[in-house]
């Protein structure tokens, strides 16, 4: 047998395909690999759970005298607060998610994923992926949680699959960022001190625990800037008010392009930082 | 099926970013169906040779082509024809050993029911079927190579890298590395293209070796003409009489048996006289290069072929009746030759792990 003759016999068994073809199948199976990861670590789930939990009873009650505030928009804090675990939980899954990849780098599995013949994109949408279903699943545990504690969801069953989209969409961006760091910073170390910079700001520059109109005015500025915003507002509607129609829209549209925004740049970066 | 090149490099330089000269303008080639090492010590650019050639990074300047293809124009279509076994040992903890190959055969775009089938083959053929189901985090260090390596041919690539394949393992594991990596190479044609350190593992393993050091290729060729480039095996008698006395008269005496007082000392003179006698004698037997009579009625001989030239000496030291009290044959090692080469040794192994371990994370960080 001649070489030849094994390179085409090769060629035939192993379909050359562009690297885009396999991007659906290779960001499946990076996913499936993250979440049988989370599965085998049933720590890592329960945490996810109890976590929820503790903040909806605690924040629940310590700042229940807050909506007594004369120009408080709900009838309880839990009923203003639910919407806003929902969306601090997913800052940091869809930011802590992404930095799985630096571990990933420094055990050499990286290296093995990229030695494959896969899309260099599906190493990032696969994570992503992986992140999203995380977030609808810890989403919908406190969404369960809360209607246990007696919060109100004014929306309605309907409103339920919108509410775990914007969840969805808004740990994109989360981890979109949380993978660029990812790309760019190999250090560990590094990474933690940065993520831990961005996280406490994100937090307390949205409307997640106060609305915009009793915060100072230089930090509601701010709060318009934040992506978190544009999740908790439409997902606040959901709960208080019911069906706010362009509120949402503009929540989507906003956070479905700063998603793939940050899915782009993450990918380009990464590839960057591989060559 | 031995013959062509499977993979051919011109020149190929790679320099980083920090302006490290790794690689500096390497030419080879690999023939398909060998078994070829690159020998050196850490440091000397056999990994980075190995992630050009995979496509992992870019090659500063310099051709490369694998399986006839060239890895910057179709680095997607090179990667469908090797496999890639790092010296990390890069397999997922907490998925099982199954897991493990499943996903690596999936992300070769195998279909689920051959890759079932080749996944069963692969844990039966590393010994792993038994803990197949337990997760990664539960084996050993040699079994968890073994995983990798299984990993690495779950495509049946025409071309295996294998960076350091025995790395840090016992003995007994990289015996059977060793006995996989012959398997592969035997029955299903595998070129195998490794790098390592130790000398033992080249010279036992290797259908050649390039014996790299600061980047660049120093010598290439099978581990047997490197050795034989050194003049060829050394051989070391030691008779059990100082020489034949003429005309035969006390042959096959030990020194022992002479009396003892002035005597001794004229014999030892004469014995030694005799002993150059018989060295000159054996200098004009056929394979022997050269011969140095020593002292303590030794005779040390450079020889060719150093098997067939033993018995030879032996023949004629029996003629001349004189008794051999031991004789060694040394084969210089790939160790010589590098020293040769490089005028340097090889590191010993523990100071060597941890100088590893060190580049290692240097060349994480640079990523």
């Amino acid at each position: 047998m001649s070489g030849t003759g094994i390179a085409s016999a090769a060629a035939d068994a192993y379909p050359v395909g562009s690297r885009w073809t396999t991007l659906p199948a290779d960001t499946w199976w990076i996913c499936w690999r993250e979440l049988k990861r989370l599965w085998g670590q049933k720590i890592r789930i329960f945490m996810t759970l109890i976590q929820p939990l503790i903040w909806l009873a605690l924040m629940g009650n310590m700042f229940q005298r807050i909506a007594a505030i004369p120009g408080f928009p709900a009838r309880s804090y839990l009923d203003y607060m639910a919407p806003g675990i929902v969306t601090m939980v997913t800052l940091f899954g869809g930011i802590f998610g992404g930095l799985g990849i630096v571990w990933d780098r420094r055990l050499g599995y990286l290296q093995k994923l990229l030695a494959a013949p896969i899309s260099r994109t599906a190493v990032v949408t696969g994570k992503m992926l992986a992140i999203a279903v995380q977030t609808a699943f810890q989403a919908l545990v406190i969404f369960a949680l809360a209607l246990a504690m007696g919060v109100h969801f004014a929306a309605g069953v309907a409103g339920v699959p919108v509410l775990l989209l914007l969840a969805v969409l808004l740990s994109q961006v989360f981890a979109g960022i949380s993978l660029c760091l990812g790309a760019v910073l190999t250090s560990h170390e590094a990474l933690m001190a940065v993520v831990n910079f961005l996280t406490m700001p994100l937090m307390f520059t949205s409307n997640a625990m106060m609305p915009l109109d009793m915060m100072p005015a230089w930090l509601a500025k701010l709060a318009v800037l934040n992506p978190l915003s544009y999740a908790i507002n439409p997902m606040r509607s959901l709960f208080l008010t019911g069906w706010d129609w362009a509120g949402l829209a503009r929540g989507l549209v906003v956070l479905a392009l700063s998603g793939l925004i940050m899915t782009a740049a993450a990918s380009s970066l990464f590839r960057r930082s591989m060559a | 099926m031995t013959g062509e090149a499977i993979v051919e490099t011109e020149e190929l330089t790679k320099r980083y970013a920090g302006g490290t000269l790794a690689v500096d303008r390497v030419s080879f080639q690999v023939k398909a169906g060998e078994v070829f090492g690159f020998l050196g010590p850490n440091g000397a650019g056999k990994t980075t040779t190995i992630m050009m050639l995979t496509t992992l990074i870019r090659p500063t300047s310099g051709r490369a082509t694998v399986c006839g293809r060239d890895v910057v124009a179709s680095p997607h279509w090179v990667r469908q024809q090797l496999g890639y076994v790092s010296q990390d040992v890069a397999v997922d903890e907490s998925l099982t050993g199954w897991e493990n190959l499943y996903l690596q055969g999936r992300l070769y775009h195998l279909e689920p029911a051959v890759l079932r089938q080749r996944v069963g083959e692969l844990l039966a053929t590393v010994e792993l079927e038994e803990p197949a189901h337990r997760p990664v985090a539960t084996y050993s260090g040699g079994m968890r190579k073994r995983l990798d390596i299984a990993a690495g041919l779950i495509h049946r690539p025409r071309l295996l890298f294998l960076d350091e394949p025995t790395l840090g393992l016992d003995i007994q594991t990289r015996s059977r590395i060793w006995e996989y990596i012959r398997r592969m190479r035997d029955e299903h044609g595998v070129t195998v293209f490794l790098t390592t350190h130790y000398m033992e593992e080249a010279d036992r393993l290797c259908d050649r070796v390039a014996i790299i050091d600061h980047g660049r290729i120093v010598a290439l060729d099978t581990p047997a003409a490197l050795k034989q480039a050194l003049g060829g095996d050394l051989v070391t008698i030691r008779l059990a009489h100082p020489g034949p006395v003429p005309g035969g008269v006390g042959g096959g005496r030990p020194p022992l048996d002479r009396p003892a007082g002035d005597g001794q000392q004229a014999g030892h003179e004469a014995g030694h006289e005799a002993l150059k006698a018989l060295a000159a004698e054996m200098a004009r037997l056929p394979l022997v290069e050269s011969v140095q009579p020593g002292a303590d009625s030794t005779v040390q001989l450079v020889v060719r072929e150093g098997e067939r030239a033993t018995p030879v000496l032996l023949d004629f030291l029996s003629s001349r009746r004189v008794r051999v009290e031991s004789v060694a044959l040394k084969r210089p090692t790939l160790d010589d030759v590098f020293l040769r080469y490089t005028g340097r040794q090889l590191r010993d192994d523990e100071g060597a792990a941890a100088y590893h371990r060190m580049a290692r994370a240097v060349r994480r960080v640079r990523g």
